[in-house]
């Protein structure tokens, strides 16, 4: 054992790749895309030649081959061969790629005897099953029609068409996406359908659900609408005032008003940030050892929140992260703005130097590639992608970008970044160091030892159009401009991964799932679009509006599939039409997030702290669960109470230290970017809610405040126990309670203040808790 | 045309999360969801089930106690014997034997073992004069002394051991268990995690991390008194009682909210896990309450004295812990750093006397009360810390001795386990690994073994990837395996 081809262990055809993309001109590797390359080749490079049928009876002909190559052969070996067996490095030495790599055999000796079934020793291990190599314990032993075509071509003399090379990534097939893959493609041109939807969304959406005649959910009671609006766009519940105001407002356009105010809200910065942070991987230490605090990491977020606040174009999001420190009007902001590649994690004590850097280079191609392109680029890292096109060189080329910058171990107290003096300013960012750096050379399996060809920095191959080597910096320039022609690539119009992941991620957030579920992975391995025709629209309208993203939103949110209700009049019909609801014919429950849950119990106490920005505040953590922390980066010291009623976006991010009220609800991870949180239903979430201290401290604040007079509060009458309790609801979950909870209050009030311990304010307090674990309060409808 | 064929065995991630179960202690969704196919796709949906699973291979190992030694204690004074320490006292390591001097400290010259080595047991396994009490379990201890490792540094070596990679953010070992095989005891977390009252490990919570399997896989801090779990307990004055009217109030509500939204699971899943809890109110204090432990048997663990109280205590609590179903539990000796740990860079002599001194009955006593309990064939034990010690000293005058990746020695015993076993061996000063040589990836993949579990089977869809806890790598050593 030790080596597993499933999940690869070696780099397998990277000599293949430099050929493909040194002796082929451009427009070959277009063609390819458009799995001509056998085509194309064969017939001597004569693009617009003769139609397919032609060519390849053409082929048929010149080879005298019984049997038909393309038809029976190619596939089987693309599919099961060339994974391991093609270049330079090959397994065994053996290339399948070329006819000569065929003729040449391995290190074994000839693999074929042309006519000859009987000693062919690829066979011979393909029917043993021995090839290709078990994988996750499981044979991968051919199916027997596969076998026999190997066998029948061997028997038929084994003919291979002259100039043809076998391609890993030439048609995605069943085991692996080739060019021809749909998240690759530019994007589509179609309009919506016709139909009497005004918002262009229902009209794709609509027909899908006609087709399997099933019927739209009505829409939302104002109460559960505004509540959804009003979380997903700032993460925080209305007030009962609001509430009120929207309930009584009988203009038509009372919804889009709703949405115009919390798209202008400050908040709605903050909660758009909270989820791209998690994308960019952001925490305010390094991890590791010591865990060291990295200064002035909140600005970066800041920078965030205001970037969304003020509805920056995405193409300058991301070019600013990127590249802020290359850009023209390149400011302190902008440099800010780098920090996303300072963010996470960093080893000040690292094994050797030389590994160092590539882990690195990963940490910045992974955070990059998923973050912009929705591709797992960082599985090419020791071999071309097991599922993807992407090859090891692609991985490489993106690499190059951030070759030039601090990646090299240098004096611990720069935490891997540049020096102020480097950078122009004291903040936490990133700039090239040299504008001269050595060439980055390309791994064998990854391995810092095995260094290979040299790769220039340039975009990726997997999308042909666009593909280009970077230009060189000006003799004068500081920088050298990998990274800002990386942005504008990624940001470039020929690129139609970055609109579709942008328009994936803000979908999710608004609709519950992506129209590609797994927002980090427009791959293979991640699951289809449900309607490619709206995402790509989507796409070009969010280009065509200047990649505005307010726009976008509001366009989501003020369609007719977002509004529906959550609950389906015919349930029935939807187990059988549509159990997952990917034809969105009601809207999805959503669990609050542990930010929002926190934040919704601070606003609901009425003690949440607006404040805007600025350093982040530390949560008091118990002396119990500070027992699993190591001192070696200093004591914890939270901060003053007062400090700590901010929202949970402020709260310091501590790698080595993870609040254990927010992991317990699914915070993420920081370590790597996550499109997509988790969503789980544990028992300690329940003991969190019911018996942490904080928790506590919030209901008790809420339960006082039920006892004053508020000049702002909606009901203020007489603070009786009635009254009380209707405030108490109008608050928790924005309505009055129903005449059984009521009941049910009353009555618990009576005995919990009739108990040994019990006094009125100890039982109002536990009832404010109890609204906070109702499942009203921690779902949206 | 564009084919594919969805996630690995063909299930969506979806089903694959439901269908591995396992994690914390959690919500007993089977009936729900089998009645009803899976449950229905929303963001919210519930990612854990938790029923036990069925092993990959036959076991009758069920439980796991990992004994981790913070701090790397040294291969050369505890099971992996050099004589030749005698013979070269006093020289330099060979100049060939090349290494990175983990902190640039003072390189001294090779230094015999502190304490001298015993043959014990019918095996005549050699075991050092630190550990007196473990001698009589000679016979039922598999040594490994060819464990090599890929870092010198504490943190990320102790991350590595935890999770097979240098690098924090992978689930951790027992997070890869309770996913593999579920959880026996829905009351109970199923993968404890009991630090040392000086401190947690260098790194702290990635340790124990799910890393980017769900929360619910991790680790869960287990206190060794009172009220073992964070926000376990009910504050005061509410009491028992009074949680139990919330929770009537709280089922009354939830009632009323479900009864508008029919078919909404996951409202039942929430609804009931608050029942759980309550439960686990009850079974989690009860677990760390040695009071139900007659007298000699807190004598044998060391419980009522100094220096074994603390570890006695976890160890007595560990067997506790596996009696009620808990799938994986690992027990750290030292916390902090440097010498609140194994980690022996003034004097072995010192800092070993003291961990050993603290350490060494109490598992002897778990080894014995494991096996009078009939419990030693179905629980894993495994001793070892993130790496090993130089062969030479830190200095004249300096008895203490540097971090070592390249050798170091790991003891396993019970489920499973070849005992009087010695597997692998170093170079001549215990250097380095030279034969049969075992990464951290092949301990790995020899404790999933042993736990019914092909470590290559065992993967976890991420990112485009089936990743497991043994990445690329990894072989059991079957020589070790009874």
């Amino acid at each position: 054992m030790g080596v597993f081809a499933c999940l690869g262990s070696r780099a397998s055809s990277g000599v293949v790749s430099s050929r493909c993309y040194k002796l082929v001109p451009l427009v070959l590797t277009v063609a390819w895309a458009a799995h001509a390359c056998s085509r194309l080749s064969a017939a001597g490079a004569e693009p617009g030649g003769s139609p397919p049928e032609t060519a390849e009876a053409a082929r048929r002909e010149e080879s005298g081959a019984a049997v038909d190559f393309e038809a029976t052969v190619a596939g089987v070996l693309v599919r099961r061969c060339v994974e391991c067996h093609a270049g330079s490095d090959a397994e065994g030495e053996l290339d399948l790629t070329t006819a000569a790599g065929l003729a040449a055999g391995g290190a074994s000796g000839p693999v074929i005897v042309p006519h000859d079934v009987t000693s062919s020793f690829l066979l011979e291990r393909v029917a043993a099953g021995e090839m290709p190599p078990e994988k996750n314990g499981a044979s991968q032993a051919l199916p027997a029609e596969e076998l026999a075509a190997l066998r029948g071509w061997v028997a038929a003399g084994a003919p291979w068409p002259e100039g043809r090379v076998l391609d890993l990534y030439e048609q995605t097939n069943e085991l692996r996406a080739g060019r021809d893959w749909w998240s690759l493609q530019p994007l589509a041109e179609q309009p919506p359908p016709a139909g009497d939807a005004a918002n262009p969304i229902d009209r794709f959406l609509n027909p899908r659900l006609a087709e399997v005649s099933l019927a739209a959910a009505p829409e939302a009671d104002r109460r559960t609408l505004l509540r959804r609006l009003s979380f997903d766009l700032i993460g925080l519940p209305p007030s009962p005032a609001e509430m009120e105001a929207f309930l009584a407002d009988a203009s038509p356009d009372a919804y889009e008003r709703q949405v115009d105010r919390l798209l202008a809200s400050p908040h709605f910065g903050e909660r758009q940030a909270r989820h791209w942070l998690d994308v960019a991987r952001f925490a305010e230490t390094n991890g590791y050892e010591r865990d060291a605090e990295k200064p002035g990491a909140w600005r970066y977020r800041d920078w965030v929140v205001q970037a969304f606040n003020s509805d920056l174009p995405f193409d300058e999001f991301l070019t600013d992260q990127l590249a802020g420190d290359e850009v023209a009007d390149r400011d302190e902001a902008s440099v800010v703005a780098t920090g996303f590649l300072r963010v996470g994690t960093w080893d000040d004590e690292p094994n050797d130097d030389l590994g160092y850097r590539y882990e690195r280079l990963e940490d910045l191609v992974h955070v990059t590639s998923t973050a912009f392109l929705g591709l797992t680029f960082k599985c090419a890292r020791c071999h071309d992608h097991k599922f993807d096109a992407v090859l090891q060189e692609d991985y490489y080329r993106m690499a190059a970008a951030f070759w030039p910058g601090p990646i090299t171990a240098r004096d611990r107290a720069l935490m891997g970044g540049p020096s102020a003096e480097e950078l122009g300013y004291a903040v936490l960012g990133w700039t090239d160091i040299t504008t001269t750096p050595e060439p980055l050379r390309l791994l064998a399996s990854g391995d810092p030892h095995r260094p290979r060809q040299e790769v220039a920095a340039g975009t990726f191959s997997g999308v042909p159009a666009s593909f280009h080597q970077f230009a060189p910096p000006a003799a004068d320039a500081n920088t050298t401009g990998r990274r800002r022609q990386l942005a504008a690539w990624i940001a470039s119009d020929d690129n139609p991964l970055t609109p579709r992941v942008i328009v994936n991620r803000l979908w999710q957030h608004h609709f519950g799932e992506g129209l590609c579920r797994d927002p980090d992975n427009l791959g293979f391995n991640g699951p289809l679009p449900t309607h490619p025709a709206l995402l790509d629209w989507l796409a070009r309208d969010l280009i065509r509006g200047g990649w505005h993203l307010k726009r976008l939103h509001r366009l989501m949110v003020t369609s007719d599939a977002y509004r529906r209700a959550s609950v389906h009049p015919d349930p029935a019909a939807v187990h059988m039409a549509d159990p997952d609801n990917h034809l969105l014919s009601h809207a999805r429950r959503r669990r609050l997030d542990a930010e929002s849950l926190r934040d919704a119990m601070l606003a609901v106490s009425g003690e949440l702290d607006r404040r805007l920005g600025g350093e982040s505040f530390r949560q008091p953590i118990s002396s119990e669960a500070l027992e699993g922390l190591s001192m070696k980066g200093g004591a914890y010291t939270p901060s003053p109470p007062e400090d700590c009623l901010r929202r949970s976006l402020y709260m310091f991010s501590k790698r080595g230290l993870i609040v254990p009220m927010m992991t317990t609800f699914d915070q993420c991870d920081t370590t790597m970017p996550t499109g997509r949180r988790d969503v789980s239903i544990v028992p300690t979430q329940a003991l969190t809610l019911l018996n942490n201290q904080w928790v506590g401290e919030r209901a008790a604040a809420f339960a006082a405040s039920l006892h004053e007079q508020s000049p702002t509060e909606a009901h203020q009458a007489v603070a009786d126990d009635r009254e009380r309790l209707t405030r108490a609801w109008w608050r928790a979950v924005g309505r009055p309670p129903t005449e059984p909870e009521r009941a049910a209050s009353e009555a618990y009030l009576q005995l919990a203040s009739d108990s040994a311990t019990g006094e009125p304010s100890v039982a109002w307090q536990s009832l404010c808790l109890v609204l906070f674990n109702t499942n009203e309060f921690l779902f949206i409808d | 045309m564009q084919v594919r064929n969805g996630y690995p065995c063909g299930l969506s991630r979806r089903e694959a999360i439901w269908e591995m179960g396992g994690g914390f202690a959690g919500v007993a969704l089977a009936g729900l969801l089998q009645r009803d196919g899976f449950q229905r796709a929303t963001a919210a949906e519930p990612v854990n089930s938790f029923t036990a699973k069925p092993p990959h291979l036959p076991t009758k190992v069920t439980s796991c106690i990992f004994l981790l030694m913070n701090g790397a204690p040294s291969q050369v004074d505890t099971f992996d014997p050099k004589p030749a320490l005698e013979k070269y006292a006093g020289m330099p390591l060979p100049p060939e034997k090349e290494f990175i001097n983990s902190g640039g400290r003072a390189m001294g010259l090779l230094t015999p073992a502190c304490r001298p080595f015993e043959r014990c047991g019918e095996s005549g396994l050699p075991i050092s004069g630190f550990f007196p009490h473990l001698k009589r379990h000679a016979d039922k201890l598999a040594v490994i002394r060819s464990c090599h490792t890929d870092t010198h540094a504490h943190g990320s070596a102790l991350v590595q051991m935890n999770t097979g990679k240098p690098i924090i953010g992978r689930p951790s070992l027992g997070s890869w268990v309770v996913y593999g095989l579920g959880t026996e005891n829905q009351d109970m977390p199923g993968y404890v995690v009991m630090l040392d009252k000086r401190g947690g490990p260098i790194g702290g919570q990635p340790n124990w991390s799910s890393g980017f399997m769900p929360a619910g896989y991790q680790g869960t801090l287990f206190r060794p008194t009172g009220n073992p779990i964070l926000d376990l307990a009910s504050p005061e004055p509410l009491g028992r009682a009074g949680q139990r009217q919330q929770l009537d109030l709280l089922a009354k509500l939830n009632e009323e909210h479900m009864r508008a939204r029919p078919g909404g699971e996951e409202l039942a899943a929430r609804a009931a896990s608050y029942e759980l809890a309550f439960r686990m109110q009850a079974e989690a204090p009860d677990a760390v309450d040695l009071s139900q432990e007659t007298a000699a048997m807190r004598a044998a663990y060391g419980v009522d004295q100094e220096p074994t109280a603390e570890f006695g205590r976890n160890c007595l609590i560990a067997r506790r812990l596996v009696e009620r179903g808990v799938r994986f539990v690992q027990l750290y000796s030292g916390g902090g750093h440097l010498e609140e740990t194994w980690d022996a860079h003034e004097s072995v002599e010192k800092n070993h006397g003291q961990h050993a001194g603290e350490t060494d009955q109490p598992i002897a006593a778990l080894l014995t009360d494991l096996e009078q309990r009939g419990l030693l064939e179905s629980t894993l034990v495994v001793w070892g810390g993130e790496f090993g010690r130089m062969p030479f000293s830190e200095g004249t005058g300096k008895p203490g001795r540097n971090h070592n990746p390249y050798g170091f020695t790991m003891w396993m015993a019970g489920g499973g386990v070849k005992g009087g076993t010695a597997y692998g061996a170093t170079d001549e000063f215990g250097f380095a690994a030279v034969d049969n040589r075992v990464h951290v990836h092949d301990i790995h993949a020899t404790i999933l073994h042993l736990m019914g579990l092909d470590h290559t089977r065992l993967t976890w869809f991420h990112q485009g990837r089936d990743e497991r806890l043994t990445d690329v790598y990894g072989t059991p050593v079957l020589d070790i395996v009874a």
